[in-house]
């Protein structure tokens, strides 16, 4: 077990490798000039070139680079072209807010979404499985600005129980977390309800059921352990995805998490600012999902590691 | 369902205990749509900067609400008559926020802050015009020989040439004065009516007024300024009663003025929209071909159908309340016929086909560059739109990679310099201003001139007659200037709708009395 986890943990580093030269070449084909953002309107040419020659935009791309990883190496993500400030302390002061949002979108959905789909899956065609039905479909089809927008103009402006956007207290937490969990309570309630029917058929809740175990034994300690399998590798590969930060959710409720830091830094050209995003988010990413294969195999000790 | 009800209605307790003490009062909320760069006036490249700028520091002159000029450091300034050297005296007793005084040393050492070669500020230009300034922020000179200082209460300012405009060009928030906080080579402090008392990236700033302000303090202790990207949530969040003043987003502008009418303030922007035509790329070298394009659109239309009726017609490039300019000029009245001739008479009767960019996060005008489009397939001209990211639509218009490109132009300091220089002088093609490449020796002559002209009324003059020798040439498709429409919440009062982004303070703005519950 400990020397899979090193043996993975050694995959990374060429994963994270790879991710970099891809980040570095696809900056530098995109349009769009750094330079152009950092002096706005009515610049004048003298001070466009010097800013590029500062900057050492001019370099060939591996010098560039080379300059980029030696600073990466002594554990620096460099400065914001535009605001001058440290990348790595910029990156610090989101993440939290984004885990934050990451954390309480998962919470949300993993209850929603999973007791939906035990109830669905107890009584096929009753009210619940409608629901999970419905709600499936209104999570994967209704695209999330509306949705969000919609939940502001509800909860916020109509019925004033909930502050539109913003963050600070547990109430900010509420409509961004619904919507950015939204798509994650269908997927999950799809699938647990189909995990859970065909647990239910399967022998060994027959010799549950044969030995006189209480339906809620059986359904929730038999077949929904074996159920959740599945459903741990969605929720895993999910809350990777919300830690990368949410473009969207975090634009339309204000959110101050790793989303918006990086799409400001593209719309301005802040190639360093966005350079050291993907970086940070890759090694998110990548830990997350090795967490998840853990969590797998603690879950289903069929799942053999070496 | 009583109990979820219950439930639910406990929420908005939640978020008072999240927070803070509650002060006695809420502080007055404005809004950004992202986080400014800095506040240091140095980084002061855009309006988000620039309006916080604003807030804590002051220059030697300001603007107020409607762009008129105002002395702010400098409480009276003198110009010798030929507008080369002017001479700029300090009001007395102003203090830092650290109380140590204003003084012409502080006026130089912020200047050459802002032109230091390191500086990655970019937008040194309002004080490129001192004498010596350009060498300075070159690296080729140490010092900047326009800058002189008279004693402890004045300082005269010299200029490579004469410009009756440079008091305007002061008050722009990278001409500030500042101070260093001593030990701190990077924080700097202002003389402003509102102090940062905190800055939560991406989230929000807190600003407490300054009691000691020169001009009076605020009248309300605080103001937040919130981050907030998205326009329909703006507006919801002042409905929510929690921001005191929003922009009515576009497609709202019909409700909100059923809905609110006496929440409105209304009032003409210093701001052009336009569609950039390239003068240098194919047919468009051609004058007709530009005339055409401008016969050839329906703009009227557009302007109501589209953009909600916000907007007065431009038959130039100087918004209506500036001096020099003319909305009644005789122009482009929408006449397909005549476009087809002009067409032909160029040569293209079989039309031509062009492109016009657009960005693509801007969908008003994008929905206006649709329309041009359909307008101008009627006569034979066929467009592509192109839609790109504005960072890369701008640049592919600096670099005159772009043959039509839809913008707005804001205005830096009211006057009618700023919608003619940047804009049609052949020394700022590209990220100067110049998108069109339009280039007239004649106009760049009248252009200087003007700048040269101390008399008000004969500089007037000449900003007409610019303006109406390249609305003849047709450097542009012209639209129309934009007629700003905001909401104030009936929770605060004394905040007026500022026509240039620095003009605003919100000094006199307090919360309203509530009314008492009857």
């Amino acid at each position: 077990m400990t020397r899979d986890l090193v043996r993975r943990l050694l995959l990374v580093v060429p994963t994270l490798c790879g991710v970099l030269v891809a980040a570095f070449l696809l900056l530098d084909v995109a349009p769009g000039d750094p330079v152009q953002a950092m002096v706005g309107e009515r610049a004048d040419s003298a001070t466009i070139v010097r800013l590029r020659a500062d900057l050492h935009l001019d370099d060939p791309i591996p010098v560039r680079f080379g300059r980029y990883v030696a600073g990466l190496l002594h554990g620096d993500l460099g400065r914001s072209y535009i605001t001058g400030r440290p990348i790595a302390r910029d990156l610090a002061e989101r993440f939290p807010k984004t885990a934050q949002l990451a954390l309480a979108a998962m919470s949300f959905a993993a209850t929603v979404g999973i007791t939906l789909g035990v109830i669905a899956a107890i009584r096929p065609g009753g009210w619940a499985d409608r629901l999970a039905l419905l709600a499936a479909y209104v999570g994967v089809s209704f695209p999330v600005y509306w949705v969000g927008l919609l939940l502001v103009l509800l909860f916020a402006v109509t019925l004033r129980w909930l502050p539109p956007s913003g963050s600070g207290g547990l109430a900010y937490l509420v409509l961004p977390a619904a919507t950015l969990g939204m798509r994650s309570v269908a997927v999950l309630a799809r699938m647990t309800r189909g995990a859970m029917r065909e647990a239910l058929a399967s022998d060994f809740i027959r010799t549950a059921r044969a030995k006189g175990a209480s339906e809620r034994v059986v359904v929730l300690r038999h077949a929904l352990r074996n159920a959740l399998i599945p459903v741990i590798t969605v929720l895993a590969l999910d809350t990777g995805n919300y830690l990368t930060g949410s473009l969207l959710t975090e634009s339309i409720f204000a959110w101050p998490g790793l989303g918006r830091y990086v799409l400001t830094a593209i719309e301005k050209r802040d190639l360093p600012a966005v350079q050291g995003a993907i970086l940070f988010m890759s090694v998110v990413f990548v830990l997350v999902n090795l967490f998840a294969d853990l969590l797998y195999a603690k879950a289903d000790p069929r799942i053999a590691h070496d | 369902m009583p109990r979820f009800r219950h439930f639910l209605s406990i929420l908005p307790s939640l978020v008072a205990c999240g927070g803070e003490q509650r002060a006695a009062v809420a502080p007055l909320a404005y809004y950004e749509s992202y986080d400014p760069r800095s506040l240091d006036p140095a980084l002061s490249t855009d309006v988000p900067t620039g309006e916080m700028v604003t807030l804590a520091y002051d220059g030697l002159t300001r603007f107020d609400v409607n762009g008129r000029l105002e002395p702010a450091l400098a409480d009276r300034w003198t110009a010798d008559p030929r507008g080369l050297r002017y001479v700029f005296h300090l009001r007395p007793g102003v203090r830092f926020s650290d109380g140590t005084p204003v003084t012409p040393a502080s006026v130089r050492s912020s200047f050459l802050r802002v032109l230091d070669p390191r500086s990655t500020g970019g937008r040194a230009w309002p004080l490129l015009p001192i004498n010596g300034a350009r060498d300075y922020a070159a690296g080729t000179a140490t010092d900047v020989a326009g800058i002189e200082l008279l004693g402890d209460s004045a300082v005269a300012l010299t200029l490579e040439q004469p410009l009756a405009v440079f008091p305007k060009f002061l008050a722009m928030p990278v001409a500030s004065v500042v101070a260093l906080r001593p030990g701190n080579e990077v924080e700097t402090i202002g003389t402003g009516p509102w102090r940062l008392s905190g800055w939560a990236h991406d989230d929000a700033l807190h600003f407490a007024r300054n009691p000691g302000y020169w001009d009076g303090p605020a009248q309300a202790e605080s103001l937040v300024v919130r981050i907030i990207p998205d326009q329909l949530v703006r507006a919801a969040e002042l409905e929510a009663g929690r921001l005191d003043v929003v922009e009515v987003p576009f497609g709202e502008t019909a409700a909100w003025r059923a809905r609110h009418p006496q929440w409105l303030q209304e009032k003409p922007a210093l701001r052009d929209v336009y569609i950039a035509l390239n003068n240098r790329r194919g047919p468009l070298r051609d004058v007709r071909v530009r005339q055409a394009i401008n016969y050839a659109v329906n703009v009227p239309e557009i302007l109501s159908a589209v953009y909600g009726g916000r907007g007065i017609r431009a038959r130039g490039a100087i918004p209506p309340s500036l001096a020099g300019s003319d909305t009644t000029r005789a122009g482009y009245e929408y006449d397909p016929a005549r476009a087809r001739q002009l067409l032909a008479a160029a040569g293209f009767a079989g039309g031509v086909s062009l492109e016009l960019w657009r960005a693509a996060d801007n969908e008003t005008l994008g929905r206006v560059a649709q329309a041009v489009q359909a307008d101008l397939d009627q006569v034979g001209i066929r467009v592509t739109l192109v839609a790109r990211d504005a960072s890369s639509q701008r640049a592919a218009a600096r670099a005159g990679n772009a043959d039509m490109a839809i913008l707005d132009w804001w205005a830096d300091y009211p006057d009618g310099d700023d919608f003619l220089f940047p804009l049609f002088s052949s020394t700022s093609f590209g990220a100067g201003g110049n998108y069109s490449f339009y280039a007239d020796p004649v106009t760049d002559s009248l252009l200087a001139a003007a700048r040269r002209t101390q008399n008000d009324a004969a500089r007037e003059s000449l900003y007409r007659t610019i303006d109406e020798r390249v609305y003849r040439a047709a450097p542009w498709l012209y639209l129309w200037f934009p007629v700003d429409l905001w909401a104030e919440s009936p929770r605060i009062t004394g905040w007026d709708l500022p026509v240039i982004f620095n003009g605003q303070r919100w000094t006199g703005v307090r919360r309203a009395p509530l009314h008492p519950p009857s």
